[in-house]
C-alpha cells in the first residue's frame, strides 16, 4: 500500500511540474547541415538567470543517425545576445559518456532570448549556424522568482537598475539641496541690505 | 467688470460657435483601398480620409506603378467624407502600386505628407518609398510671423486690460505711453499676420487667409487707435462699439471708448490664434476653450508686466512716502491679477498638454515638447522674479519704503523672459505635436531604454490582424532592425506563446500580419526589437481584444496597474442588469490578483459604491466583476479604486 501511495505522489510531483511549466516552450532545435542534424538547445531546462548551464548540441548523421564526434576540435561556438551587444566564446566539449553530444557551460545572468553561433567544420562540410531562442525552438533565460522561497531575491539586473535610480534620487536631491543654499543666502543677503 | 464679462463671455460663445473647426496636421487616417490592401479588382478612384480638413488646392494624391508612372487623374478633390480626399484613377492592371499623398490644412496650411502601397492580384507588395518625416519643419518666416503675432497680442490686450481696469493713466504722458503701447501691438499683430500670409504664399487655405486677414485688421484697429485716439469718438465708431453692448458713451470719459476697443480688438486677435491652433485639433470645444483661456492669461500678464513697467513704474516718483505707498497700491492690484492670471495659465497649459503629449519623454525627445519644456522654464523664472515682487518690493512700497528702482530692473528682466516664453510659443504651435490620431483600434506607446515604441493594431477584434510598430530614438525613426518580432500570450488561457516576424514597411515602421490573438481576451504583446551590436529592447503591450464586434474594451492606465475594463451586456440598458469586468494588469504585464477593488459612481442619479468580485476559478486570474442591479441612463464615470493606492476612471454610457 504504501508503495502505491509513494508512486501516486511521484506521479503527481511530475504531472505537477509539467504543469508548473506549461507557460515555458521547452524543447531544443532541429535543423539539418549538409548531411548532418544538429540539436541545439539548453544543458537544462527551464534556463533560469544566474543558474549554471550552457549550450547543448547533438550531431548526428542525418541518415543512421551516427553521433558525429571530434567536432569539440573543428567547431567554434559562441552565444550571443541581442544584436551582437555581448558575445561569449564558449569552450565546446565532448561528453565522454554519449558520443555526438557537445556543452558549452556558461551561466546567463539576463532574462530573454540568446542566440548559439556554431561555426566551423563538420567534417568536409562547412558550418555557420545561429540557433535563437524562440517559441518553435528552445525558450530563453527565464527569471528564477517563482521558484524562490520565502524571499525573493533580486537579480543582479534589478540591483543595477536600483541602484541607477537611486543614484538619480541622490542627484536631484543635491541639487536642490544646492538650491535651498543658495535661495537662504540669497536671501539673508538681500535681508541684511 | 460686468462689461469685462459680458466681453469675455461673447468672445467664449464665439469659440463655442467656432468648434467645429478642426486641426493643425492632417494626418492620414484611413483610405480606400487601405495600405496594404490586396485587391481582386482595380479600383475607380483612391480616397484618403486625413484627421482634419485638408485644403485640396494644396494637396496632391499620386498612383504610381513599379516604374514610378501616374496612373491618377490628377483631379484631387473633397471626397464627401468631412475630411477625405479622393483622386480618379484611369484603367491599371494587375500589380502592386504605391500612393503618394501630400496634404495641406485647410486651418494653418502645415503640409504633411506619406505614402502606402495596395496590390491587385496575387504579386507582392511593392517597397514604400522613404519620403521622411510626415510634418515638414517650419519656415523661419512662419516662426516669425507667430512670435510677432503673439507679442502683439499679449501687448495690445495685456495693455488695454492694465488701462481699463487696473490702472487708469494719470495724466497726459502717462496715455501717450499707453497709445506707444497699442501703436507697437497693432504693428506686431499686423506684421505678424501678414508674414504668415507671405510665408504660405499661393498655397494659401481659404480659411486661413480669411483669420490671419481678421487677425491683421485688428492690428490696424489697436495702432489706428493709438495715433489717432479722435477715432474712436467718431459717432459710427462710438455707435458700434455701444451696439454691442460693450460700453456706454456720455458718462464715459473721452478714453475709455478706444481702450475698450483695444481690448475688444486684443480678444478678437487672440481668438484667431485659437482659431487655427493645435487646440481645435483634438475637436472638442473644451481644448478651444482651454487655449483660449491660455492666450487670455498670458497676455494679461505679460502684457500687463510691460505696461506696467512703461506706462508706470518707468516713471513714477518715490519722493514721498504717499507716492511709494500709491504706487505700491498699484503693484499690489497687478501682483494680485497677475496670480490669478497664473493660475489660469498653468492650469489651461497643463490641462492641454495631457492632451498633447503621450510620454513625459516627449518632453525632450519631440520639437513640441522641447520647446514646451522651454516654456515651461522660463515660465518657472518668470514666475520667481514676480514672486519677488509680490512679496518683497511690494510690501516694501506699501510700508513707505523705496523699492522702484527694483522693481524697474525686475520688470525688465520679466519682460525679457516674456521674449523668449512667446518665441517658444511660435516654435510649440508651429510643430505637431505628440499625440496625434490613427485609425488602430488600440494605440499605446511606451518608452523603453532610449527607444519610443508605438504599437497599432487594427482591429480589436478576434481573428487576422495587423500589427505595427513604430520605433523611434529621439526624434528619428529606426530602421534596419536585425528583428522586430511580437509574441503573444493570452492572460486568461494558457494558449501557449505565437510569435510573428516583423517586416520594416516604412522608415522605422514594422509590421506583422496574423492570426494570433484568435480568441476574446486579453494577450499579452511583447515586442521586441533586435538592433545591431545592442541588447535586446523588450516590452509587453496588453491588448483587449472584444467579441462580438462591440469593440467596448478600454484600457485604463492607474500606474503601476493597466485596468482593461469592459462590460456585460457591451450596450448598457438603462434599469437592466451589467456587470462591469476588470482586469488588473500589473507591470510586467501579468494579471494581478488578490487586490480589493471598489467601484464608484458619478452619473444622472444616485448609486452606491460596489465592492468588486474576485473569482479566478470562474472568471480569471487578475479578473474583477462589478455587479450592478440596474443603472439609470445617460453619461455615468465609473471609479475604479484599487484598495488605498491608485484609481482609475471608466467612462459608461447607459441607453433607453
Amino acid at each position: 500500500m504504501s508503495r502505491l501511495l509513494a508512486a501516486i505522489a511521484v506521479f503527481a510531483i511530475v504531472v505537477s511540474s509539467f504543469a508548473f511549466s506549461s507557460n515555458v516552450a521547452l524543447g531544443h532545435e532541429h535543423r539539418n547541415v549538409g548531411p548532418y542534424t544538429f540539436v541545439v538547445g539548453w544543458l537544462v531546462e527551464p534556463a533560469y538567470v544566474n543558474y549554471a548551464n550552457g549550450l547543448s548540441l547533438d550531431v548526428t548523421e542525418t541518415e543512421g543517425g551516427k553521433p558525429l564526434e571530434g567536432l569539440e576540435k573543428t567547431i567554434k561556438a559562441e552565444v550571443i545576445v541581442g544584436g551582437g551587444a555581448k558575445t561569449l566564446s564558449l569552450n565546446l566539449a565532448a561528453d565522454e559518456e554519449s558520443p555526438g553530444h557537445y556543452q558549452g557551460r556558461f551561466i546567463p545572468t539576463k532574462t530573454g532570448d540568446y542566440i548559439f553561433h556554431l561555426f566551423g567544420n563538420a567534417g568536409p562540410t562547412n558550418v555557420d549556424e545561429r540557433f535563437e531562442s524562440g517559441p518553435n525552438t528552445f525558450d530563453g533565460a527565464v527569471s528564477a522568482d517563482q521558484l524562490q522561497f520565502p524571499d525573493k531575491v533580486p537579480a543582479n539586473a534589478d540591483l543595477a537598475a536600483r541602484l541607477d535610480q537611486l543614484q538619480t534620487l541622490v542627484i536631484a536631491g543635491i541639487v536642490v539641496a544646492g538650491l535651498a543654499v543658495i535661495a537662504s543666502v540669497g536671501g539673508l543677503v538681500m535681508r541684511r541690505t | 467688470m460686468r462689461r469685462l464679462a459680458v466681453i469675455v463671455a461673447c468672445v467664449l460663445g464665439g469659440v463655442a460657435l467656432f468648434g467645429s473647426i478642426a486641426d493643425a496636421h492632417a494626418n492620414y487616417v484611413r483610405s480606400n483601398p487601405a495600405s496594404d490592401a490586396r485587391l481582386v479588382k482595380p479600383p475607380a478612384d483612391v480616397r484618403i480620409e486625413f484627421s482634419e480638413p485638408p485644403d485640396p488646392k494644396g494637396s496632391d494624391i499620386q498612383v504610381l506603378d513599379a516604374s514610378g508612372k501616374r496612373h491618377d487623374k490628377g483631379d484631387v478633390a473633397p471626397s464627401g467624407d468631412p475630411n477625405g480626399l479622393k483622386v480618379s484613377v484611369g484603367p491599371i492592371g494587375d500589380g502592386g502600386y504605391v500612393v503618394a499623398w501630400t496634404a495641406t490644412s485647410a486651418v494653418d496650411g502645415h503640409t504633411t505628407r506619406g505614402n502606402f502601397a495596395f496590390v491587385i492580384g496575387s504579386g507582392p507588395l511593392p517597397a514604400v518609398p522613404d519620403v521622411g518625416a510626415s510634418a515638414l519643419p517650419p519656415e523661419p518666416l512662419e516662426i516669425a510671423g507667430r512670435a510677432l503675432s503673439y507679442a502683439g497680442i499679449a501687448l495690445g490686450l495685456g495693455t488695454a486690460f492694465f488701462v481699463l481696469f487696473l490702472r487708469v493713466p494719470a495724466d497726459s504722458e502717462e496715455i501717450r505711453r499707453e497709445s506707444m503701447l497699442l501703436l507697437a501691438a497693432g504693428a506686431l499683430v499686423f506684421v505678424g499676420s501678414v508674414a504668415l500670409i507671405a510665408e504660405q504664399g499661393s498655397k494659401l487655405p481659404p480659411r486661413l487667409g480669411a483669420v490671419l486677414a481678421i487677425r491683421a485688421f485688428t492690428g490696424v484697429v489697436l495702432a489706428a487707435l493709438s495715433v489717432a485716439p479722435p477715432l474712436a469718438r467718431m459717432r459710427p465708431v462710438a455707435a458700434l462699439a455701444n451696439g454691442a453692448g460693450v460700453m456706454t458713451l456720455g458718462a464715459l470719459s473721452l478714453d475709455r471708448p478706444r481702450r475698450v476697443i483695444a481690448l475688444a480688438a486684443g480678444l478678437a486677435a487672440a481668438l484667431t490664434a485659437t482659431l487655427v491652433s493645435h487646440a481645435t485639433a483634438l475637436g472638442s470645444v473644451k481644448s478651444m476653450v482651454l487655449d483660449f483661456t491660455h492666450i487670455l492669461a498670458i497676455s494679461v500678464w505679460t502684457g500687463g508686466v510691460v505696461a506696467l513697467l512703461v506706462i508706470v513704474l518707468l516713471r513714477a516718483r518715490e519722493n514721498t512716502p504717499e507716492q511709494r505707498r500709491a504706487l505700491g497700491a498699484t503693484v499690489w492690484r497687478f501682483s494680485v491679477t497677475a496670480l490669478i492670471a497664473v493660475a489660469l495659465l498653468v492650469t489651461a497649459g497643463a490641462l492641454q498638454a495631457f492632451d498633447r503629449l503621450v510620454l513625459i519623454n516627449d518632453l525632450y525627445e519631440t520639437p513640441y515638447g522641447i520647446a514646451l519644456a522651454v516654456k515651461i522654464a522660463m515660465l518657472v523664472i518668470a514666475l520667481a522674479i514676480g514672486a519677488l515682487n509680490l512679496l518683497r518690493w511690494g510690501p516694501r512700497l506699501r510700508a513707505g519704503l523705496a523699492a522702484r528702482a527694483a522693481l524697474v530692473r525686475d520688470t525688465i528682466a520679466e519682460s525679457a523672459i516674456f521674449v523668449v516664453i512667446i518665441l517658444a510659443a511660435a516654435f510649440l504651435t508651429a510643430f505637431a505635436p505628440p499625440a496625434q490620431p490613427s485609425a488602430a483600434a488600440y494605440d499605446q506607446t511606451q518608452h523603453v531604454s532610449v527607444l519610443r515604441l508605438e504599437m497599432l493594431v487594427a482591429s480589436a477584434q478576434p481573428g487576422r490582424n495587423r500589427y505595427v510598430l513604430r520605433v523611434h530614438q529621439g526624434l528619428a525613426p529606426v530602421q534596419s532592425a536585425e528583428k522586430v518580432a511580437f509574441r503573444f500570450t493570452m492572460i486568461e488561457h494558457d494558449m501557449g506563446e505565437q510569435e510573428l516576424v516583423a517586416v520594416e514597411r516604412a522608415p522605422g515602421e514594422y509590421v506583422a500580419d496574423g492570426s494570433p490573438t484568435a480568441m476574446f481576451g486579453t494577450w499579452r504583446i511583447k515586442a521586441i526589437v533586435r538592433l545591431t551590436g545592442r541588447e535586446d529592447v523588450t516590452t509587453v503591450f496588453t491588448l483587449p481584444v472584444g467579441a462580438g464586434g462591440t469593440g467596448t474594451s478600454v484600457v485604463i492606465t492607474a500606474a503601476p496597474y493597466t485596468l482593461i475594463v469592459f462590460t456585460d451586456p457591451s450596450q448598457a440598458q438603462a434599469g437592466a442588469p451589467l456587470a462591469i469586468f476588470v482586469v488588473v494588469i500589473g507591470q510586467d504585464g501579468s494579471p494581478v490578483t488578490g487586490k480589493a477593488l471598489r467601484a464608484t459612481f458619478s452619473g444622472p442619479s444616485a448609486q452606491a459604491p460596489i465592492d468588486a468580485v474576485e473569482d479566478a476559478a470562474t472568471l480569471g486570474p487578475g479578473r474583477y466583476k462589478i455587479a450592478i442591479a440596474a443603472l439609470d441612463a445617460g453619461a455615468w464615470k465609473v471609479t475604479i479604486g484599487i484598495g488605498n493606492e491608485v484609481s482609475g476612471t471608466y467612462s459608461l454610457e447607459v441607453s433607453r
